[in-house]
């Protein structure tokens, strides 16, 4: 099977962004704040797991 | 042909080792950066060095290496308590607490923050599944559950992976048995030790561990296994044992695959150097034994930079028939620390374990005492043997013992013979050398 690895990274990119933003949106709120922190949390190995490659192309 | 489902991670697992490297130099000056920025003890220990600087793998010993004592340094009496100088974000953003077991002096307290221990964990999925872990399993983890990391990443790790963890912790080796049996657990994790103390007590239930028990693959961790020890507990198991190294102050940074030679570094995410056995500071080659030192290039509540392991080992990099890329190391062969000069011959202790595993099962248990004669040092092997074993071939096999250490070991070994438990048993690290000359 093959993977299209860029847009996979891209994929991580925009959903990191919009954690961060909905972390915004609740702040101050602990249910979304650590939710959204859990999330970032996974983002970052999603990161070092694929971007970490894609940008080492660039 | 695909072998997409033999891997974690199929992209970074099979990439080539110049791409490696890249990603592994760009993380190192990351960490750097970052460490400077915010560990009080790398903005010391890291002034004047500028992380662009470090380019290629040799610029790597422009930078000055850590010491463990140095981690015990930045913690005794420093704030914020008890992590001390050493931790690099805010004390409210932690969640897990763990430490050093303290063998080689007072304990260091590592946490970790729940990103980075998500991370600790997500590594630990990287051994697992190359040690042919999957979902379909249940893992029996016979671990007390307690301050030391042993096999909480592996937990996690499991858990993560969709296995089914069935935790052994509060219960007695018996009763840990039993409940494997009554489960039908089919994966394990335990130190190498353990592991064989658990066919020690099935025996005497009368449970035969390869035929009553349904395990088909083990995990050790938590102290050096040597190839007799691990080739002992699949004989004993009837079951696929697999190696991994780590620590507290790292983590788990590398384990088996399928092939059984050696260990994966799990590249690129902890980079790894050794260096001579003599100096602890010149670099050596692959295929000669040095001195591990090891990066964790992704963690970042406490940083680690060129941390001196001080285990005793030797870099494969020919390719793995599994088509990783990441280098290999074989075993660990012992600790810098329990290295000892004994008429002029380095002498390791576990060349001892790999001489009692390797050809004298009747050994259920056994520790080396150094000591001294007036000025000459005298070791020590004691034995605990089968307890089925009569005088006659308990002195046999002193006898054979003897001249496989003499030969191994070019030393000469006293043979004491103890009595049927009358030396310690281990569940976590075992500690089956005593110096008593100091």
């Amino acid at each position: 099977m093959e993977y299209d690895l860029k847009a996979i990274h891209l994929e991580i990119k925009a959903i990191e962004e919009r954690v961060i933003r909905l972390k915004e949106m609740g702040s101050g709120v602990e249910t979304i704040e650590r939710n959204a922190n859990a999330i970032l949390s996974f983002i970052y190995i999603l990161k070092k797991n694929i971007s970490d490659i894609i940008e080492i192309a660039d | 042909m695909d072998r997409t489902g033999q891997y974690w991670n199929p992209f970074i697992e099979t990439l080539p080792r110049e791409k490696l490297i890249k990603i592994e130099l760009k993380l190192f000056r990351v960490l750097l950066q970052w460490a400077k920025e915010n560990s009080p003890f790398y903005r010391r220990k890291l002034h004047g060095i500028d992380p662009q600087d470090i380019r290629s793998l040799e610029d790597i010993a422009k930078v000055p290496m850590t010491e463990k004592e140095e981690l015990r340094m930045a913690q005794e009496g420093k704030e914020p308590f008890p992590y001390g100088e050493l931790l690099a974000v805010p004390l409210e953003h932690l969640s897990e607490f763990h430490q050093t077991s303290g063998t080689t002096g007072k304990p260091v307290y590592i946490p970790d923050t729940y990103e980075s221990w998500q991370w600790l964990v997500e590594v630990w999925c990287y051994i697992l599944y190359a040690a042919g872990f999957r979902r379909s399993d249940r893992v029996f983890i016979p671990f007390g559950y307690n301050v030391y990391i042993s096999f909480w990443q592996g937990h996690y790790a499991a858990e993560k992976m969709g296995c089914e963890v069935v935790p052994g912790g509060a219960l007695d080796t018996k009763g840990r048995l039993l409940k494997m049996k009554e489960v039908k657990a089919t994966a394990l994790m335990n130190t190498p030790t353990y592991g064989l103390h658990m066919v020690e007590v099935a025996k005497e239930i009368g449970l035969d561990t390869k035929r009553d028990l349904n395990i088909k693959k083990i995990i050790c961790a938590g102290e050096p296994m040597p190839e007799p020890t691990r080739l002992r507990l699949e004989e004993e198991w009837g079951a696929d044992v697999y190696n991994h190294i780590g620590g507290t102050e790292p983590g788990g940074w590398a384990g088996m695959c399928s092939e059984k030679k050696g260990m994966h570094v799990i590249e690129p995410y902890f980079l790894l150097e050794m260096v001579d056995l003599e100096t602890m500071s010149k670099p050596v080659p692959s295929g000669v034994r040095g001195v591990a030192v090891i990066t964790s290039l992704c963690r970042r509540c406490v940083p680690l930079i060129r941390f001196n392991l001080k285990d005793i080992m030797m870099v494969l990099d020919d390719p793995c028939p599994c088509g990783r890329t990441s280098i290999r190391v074989d075993q660990v062969e012992g600790r810098v620390d329990d290295l000892r000069k004994i008429r002029g011959i380095f002498f390791s202790p576990n060349i001892v374990e790999e001489v009692v595993r390797g050809g004298f099962p009747e050994v259920v248990e056994f520790e080396t005492i150094l000591t001294r004669e007036g000025v000459m040092p005298v070791l020590t092997l004691r034995l605990e043997l089968d307890p089925s074993i009569g005088e006659n071939q308990g002195k046999w096999i002193q006898d054979r013992l003897q001249e496989q250490l003499k030969i191994k070991t070019n030393l000469t070994f006293k043979i004491e013979r103890v009595k049927p438990g009358g030396l310690p048993r281990y569940t976590l690290k075992s500690s089956r050398f005593k110096d008593l000359t100091k």
